[in-house]
């Protein structure tokens, strides 16, 4: 067959390159000689006392460094550390208990059976009201609540003749990236080297090395081709302590790759919070004040996002909107479910979930258009929040995107019409690091966090290639690996394009400077004959806004089935370093907004049994389910030197409030949850 | 437990090898083979990152065991591909970016195959359909949809060229 | 996640499957198109350990008319039951049900014989056959019988087939010269579990009165149930708004769902009353284009 292909293969960046022909490197595709499967024993009880462990590995064999804390407070804080074996007592269903190896998976999954435990069931406390109401799940805790505190400042109820209240929750969700979790470890007598699907290495590293009691100098994480991550493959998880452990101990590699099941029970949790909000008005539309309270089921440790989660959420409950006053309380509880995480929005699209459907009920309250009221709760000039977000000028990105989504004339041609508004402050601080080097007449590029699909090389050569004129395909982009980069943060919270793609300028005009002080000036040439190695850790301090505003437009079926016929976007992206990419990332968070809303639960029984047994039940869409998506974006450069804003979770932000509304339009049904289930609205 | 001799014909080549009947052909195909390029994405047959060509009929290769590929043609990801050069599939997703992470693409493609095999020109919604067995979590499944419907132009406009008539692209 | 060993037969002929069964008393599970057998293999809750692997047995893949008949053999996939021309014009309920069934991946391998044998309550054919009033043709070592649909299925995962006997051929009967029927399925989302499904099979005389309903359930109850207050209901009665309403009713009362992770008990039934309505009237469009 004659092929229309006319770019040279070499040209592409890495991942447009090898995808297509199934030439990745996932970790389940590394194959190390010798190499030992791992298999989990896993909890089946939510809760329960473990009476006896037989066979297997378990917390006993990890020595007292490692064991877990399992059973006590942390030092100052009402809160437990995650043990890597359960140790004592199990907390959640799917919780490590123990671990055994085999020659190959078939074999190590059989094994399985070949350890006992013996468990004396406890009641588990499941839902946040019953953390709220029973004892500790962890002896020596005061309570279950692990963090609370207090954001903005209390004040007396204004006088308003507007006064609306509300209680809101965003059901517990996985991350489901197609890729489960995995790890490959290996240990030579001197060096940890480990192999990890990821969105940071370096957050890998520091948590061996803390869990392990191992010196930087001793291990090297390196990040496979990662097939997706969304939030949930930042941070440390028991299994890779036990690989490691298992590798150093054995002195065989040994891997461990993730069932769907298990990640279903046992990888973190993202949204899982409940929002009440009261809001005082005034007739003319101007929220004037807001009280509230998050609580986030945090799941049964301290570890991941739950401690902080609440306050986070807490802090962005006014939205875009100036709001006078503001005070609201912040509190996270225990569960008997896996910890929560990071999923992409983490805590933003619950904040704005919370604020956006009190907006739109006091516009039914006054009988205003939605957006008009937006309007005029936006400001026209910069400033800071009274929970402590500082907020650029509103008005013009929003009056702008009414006109960019065709807002006036879709509300007249249909009622089932939902309009939502954000601001994105994206994970900034603390900065990024960044290597370039230049050898054999090419430049490889190391950055601190590490790219799971957004193709990061894309704007890495096209940015190296600004900077220093270098030709794009003679850059490239390595993947995560902390022998080649000293130090980083990692890929989350919207931010690699901004940070990391600032700290890779940065590097590149070291780079300059350093040739210039060679060869007398700067040319591609001279540098591409010479041998260079720069480092940067480039620190952000700041905070950057990314507004945005999507649009939905929906029909309900006679069964309650929504059919979602317009999705469209319009979000700020500072400057679209490649708009396929921008495009890409947009089309695909919106894919996961409407998931959210519409489809996805990680449901559990009051035993604290997962009702959630696979990912089609755990509501993953389907190219049926999901429309053609309308995008556009505004370029209003930020100060960086790139001049991008943060994109990655502003579609899973705007999405689900729009959707929410459109829906609550359609079906006549108030709408304060997600998911939505054809109940709620028959 | 015996192993069971097997004898099928993978991107083109008769391979025999010996299995244990509970290995299933995904396994088969990434460890015995050493054709990583199919992947495994769930556990329930639901997400379709094993999807590969049995007879040509695009299949779960996690929902079928190896033995019973026994006389079988198997089609990977890697056999698409011919000396180097990419197939008008592979060629449109690159075009139409459709891919993020890569995890899901060969059980996308392989599909697309199948589907494009069947139905030359096919819809819209009749893409959509055809792709509820494979799940994607990374693009939103747009920029998939349109890479198929590009693939399918250019298969098309290769079929026309090959009756020897010029078609513009 | 994998199955655990067991010990593999792939006979060629249908004798050589009854002495493997017989040799294995008991013991022995009946592998197609593996569609249901295993992810029921990888899930491990139950211990198979011998599997007998039928799909090579010559002969049992076919669609063929014989006299006003069609007779398909257990093997015939749900893909070549879905492209089938005489499927979709003799019987749309059974393109219906096919094209609903998973996804055209599982379509693939999956077979007739397996959807109807495996007895999982949210197998869409059972209702369909039941609808239809189709003939199981059962083989074994002892010889061939022919079972009525009505009275296969027995409970969950259990069906009228003994240990030994294998599906060979479903025989679909003659059609009316007014006939036809329509299988719904509403599913949670595009996925595969549903929550309720429905198969409407109506015969009609001259004059537009039902001379024969056939109705069968999916999903709402623990095995694939006949509606037959419903079907007796139509008897003798023409298509009309109050007729549907009340058809509709009835098999909502004959119907036994339960509140899990697809839906409430009400929920439920609100589903399966509404598309029994809608097969209903989509039978006799049907029926009146013929």
């Amino acid at each position: 067959m004659s092929s229309y292909f006319t770019r040279a293969k070499d040209d592409l960046a890495y991942n447009e390159r090898v995808f297509v022909e199934g030439k990745g490197h996932f970790v389940d595709d590394i194959i190390k000689p010798g190499a030992l499967h791992m298999s989990i024993v896993r909890s089946p009880y939510a809760r329960a006392k473990i009476l006896s462990i037989k066979g297997g590995m378990s917390s006993k064999d990890l020595g007292a460094r490692m064991a877990s804390v399992g059973e006590g407070a942390m030092e100052g804080k009402n809160s437990v550390i995650q043990p890597v074996f359960a140790t004592g007592y199990v907390n959640y269903v799917g919780e490590a208990v123990a671990a055994v190896f085999a020659d190959d998976r078939y074999k190590s999954e059989d094994m399985l059976d070949s350890v006992e435990v013996e468990y004396e069931p406890m009641k588990p406390v499941v839902s946040i009201e019953e953390a709220l109401s029973s004892p500790p799940i962890h002896q020596g805790l005061r309570s279950n609540i692990i963090s609370e505190g207090w954001r903005g400042k209390e004040f007396p109820d204004p006088a308003s003749p507007i006064v609306l209240e509300d209680v809101f929750m965003n059901r517990r969700i996985a991350t489901n990236p197609i890729e489960p979790r995995g790890i490959v470890a290996d240990y030579d007598g001197k060096m940890l080297n480990v192999w990890i699907s990821t969105q940071s290495v370096h957050s890998i590293k520091e948590g061996l090395c803390e869990a392990l009691g191992l010196g930087p100098d001793s291990v090297r994480v390196m990040q496979a081709d990662t097939g997706g991550a969304f939030g949930s493959k930042g941070g440390l998880y028991p299994e890779y302590v036990i690989a490691s452990y298992a590798a150093m101990k054995y002195h065989r590699p040994v891997k461990w790759i993730e069932t769907r099941m298990e990640h279903l029970s046992s990888t973190s949790h993202g949204r899982g919070a409940k929002g009440i909000v009261k809001i005082f008005a005034e007739r003319s539309g101007r929220i004037t004040g807001l009280k509230g309270e998050v609580i986030v089921d945090a799941g049964a440790y301290g570890a991941g996002m739950g401690e902080f989660a609440s306050r986070f959420i807490a802090t962005m409950m006014t939205g875009p909107y100036m709001i006078e006053n503001a005070h609201v309380k912040s509190t996270s509880v225990l569960t008997n479910k896996v910890t929560l995480g990071p999923y992409r929005g983490a805590g933003r699209p619950e904040a704005s979930f919370f604020i956006e459907r009190m907006v739109d009920k006091l516009a039914d309250e006054l009988k205003v258009d939605p957006v008009d009221l937006r309007i005029i709760n936006s400001s026209e000039s910069k400033f800071r929040s009274p929970l402590g977000m500082e907020i650029d000028a509103a008005r013009p990105f929003l009056d702008q995107a009414v006109k960019e989504l065709d807002y006036r004339r879709k509300a007249k041609s249909t009622k089932n019409i939902g309009f939502s508004f954000f601001v994105l402050v994206p994970a900034f601080a603390p900065g990024e690091t960044a290597r370039v080097r230049v050898d054999g007449g090419k430049v490889s590029v190391w950055v601190g966090g590490n790219s799971h699909g957004q193709a990061h090389e894309v704007f890495v050569r096209k940015l190296v290639n600004e900077e220093l004129g270098v030709p794009e395909n003679l850059v490239t982009l390595y993947r995560g690996d902390t022998g080649m980069l000293k130090d980083g943060v990692g890929a989350w919270g919207s931010r690699s394009a901004m940070v990391g793609g600032a700290a890779v300028i940065s590097a590149c005009r070291k780079l300059k400077e350093e040739v210039t002080m060679k060869f007398g000036k700067y040319s591609v040439q001279s540098m591409l004959s010479g041998a260079f190695d720069v480092y940067v850790n480039e620190e952000q301090k700041g905070s950057l806004n990314s507004f945005g505003a999507n649009l939905a437009t929906v029909d309900i079926g006679k069964l309650g089935s929504v059919k979602v016929r317009e999705c469209a976007a319009y979000y700020d992206v500072g400057r679209a370093l490649n708009m396929d990419m921008v495009i890409g990332q947009i089309q695909g968070g919106m894919a996961q907004g409407i998931g959210q809303t519409l489809h996805e639960e990680m449901a559990f029984n009051e035993d604290g049994q997962l009702l959630t047994a696979s990912i089609s039940d755990a509501g993953v869409p389907l190219a049926e389910d999901i429309p053609n998506f309308e995008v556009k974006v505004a370029q209003n450069p930020s100060y960086l030197p790139h001049g991008a804003k943060g994109l990655g979770e502003s579609p899973t932000i705007g999405v689900p409030t729009a959707l929410a509304r459109a829906i609550e339009k359609a079906s006549g049904k108030r709408i304060r949850e997600t998911p939505i289930r054809p109940e709620h609205i028959l | 437990m015996e192993n069971i001799k097997i004898r099928s014909r993978v991107n083109g080549k008769d391979i025999e090898s010996e299995v244990e009947p509970r290995k299933l052909l995904v396994h088969y195909i990434r460890e015995d083979l050493g054709l990583t390029g199919t992947h495994v994405g769930c556990d329930t047959s639901n997400c379709g990152a094993c999807t590969v060509l049995v007879d040509g009929k695009a299949v779960k290769s996690c929902t079928m065991l190896a033995v019973q590929a026994d006389g079988r043609e198997i089609t990977t990801i890697e056999g698409l591909s011919r000396q180097g050069k990419l197939h008008p599939i592979q060629e449109a997703f690159l075009e139409k970016h459709g891919l993020q992470c890569g995890y899901c693409t060969s059980g996308m493609i392989m599909t697309s195959f199948w589907l494009l095999r069947k139905n030359r020109n096919p819809t819209e919604e009749e893409i959509r359909k055809n792709l509820s067995g494979n799940l994607c979590r990374c693009t939103g499944y747009q920029s998939i949809v349109d890479s198929i419907t590009y693939a399918s132009k250019l298969m098309r406009a290769h079929e026309t060229e090959k009756e020897g008539i010029m078609v513009e692209q | 996640m994998n199955p655990p060993s067991f010990e593999y037969f792939a006979p060629r002929r249908i004798e050589e499957a009854f002495d493997i069964l017989a040799k294995h008393d008991g013991e022995a599970k009946i592998l197609a198109g593996g569609q249901s057998l295993i992810p029921l293999l990888k899930l491990r809750l139950t211990s198979i350990p011998y599997v007998v692997d039928i799909s090579r047995i010559e002969d049992m893949n076919y669609i063929r008319e014989s006299h006003n008949e069609l007779r398909v053999g257990a093997l015939t996939t749900i893909d070549d039951l879905e492209n089938s021309a005489s499927i979709r014009g003799k019987y749309p309920i059974i393109f219906d049900a096919a094209s609903n069934i998973a996804d055209p991946l599982v379509r693939n391998r999956g077979t007739i014989g397996g959807n109807i044998s495996h007895g999982d309550p949210s197998n869409d054919m059972p209702a369909v056959m039941l609808a239809l009033g189709a003939k199981f043709t059962i083989a074994s070592a002892r010889g061939e019988r022919v079972a009525d649909a009505d009275g296969f299925f027995i409970d969950a995962f259990t069906t009228a087939l003994e240990y030994g006997e294998i599906l060979r051929e479903i025989t679909l009967p003659e059609r009316g010269a007014h006939e036809a029927g329509c299988y719904i399925k509403n599913k949670k989302t595009a996925g595969d579990f549903s929550v309720a499904g429905i198969a409407v099979q109506i015969r009609f005389d001259n004059s537009g009165v039902i001379e024969k309903a056939g109705i069968g359930m999916t999903s709402v109850s623990p095995k694939p149930i006949r509606a037959r207050k419903a079907e007796n209901y139509l008897k003798g009665r023409k298509i009309g708004e109050s007729v549907i309403r009340e058809a509709s009713r009835l098999v909502v009362s004959e119907s036994n769902p339960s509140t899990d992770f697809y839906g409430t008990v009400e929920f439920k039934k609100q589903v399966l009353a509404k598309i029994t309505e809608d097969a209903i009237y989509m039978a006799s469009d049907r029926a009146e284009e013929n």
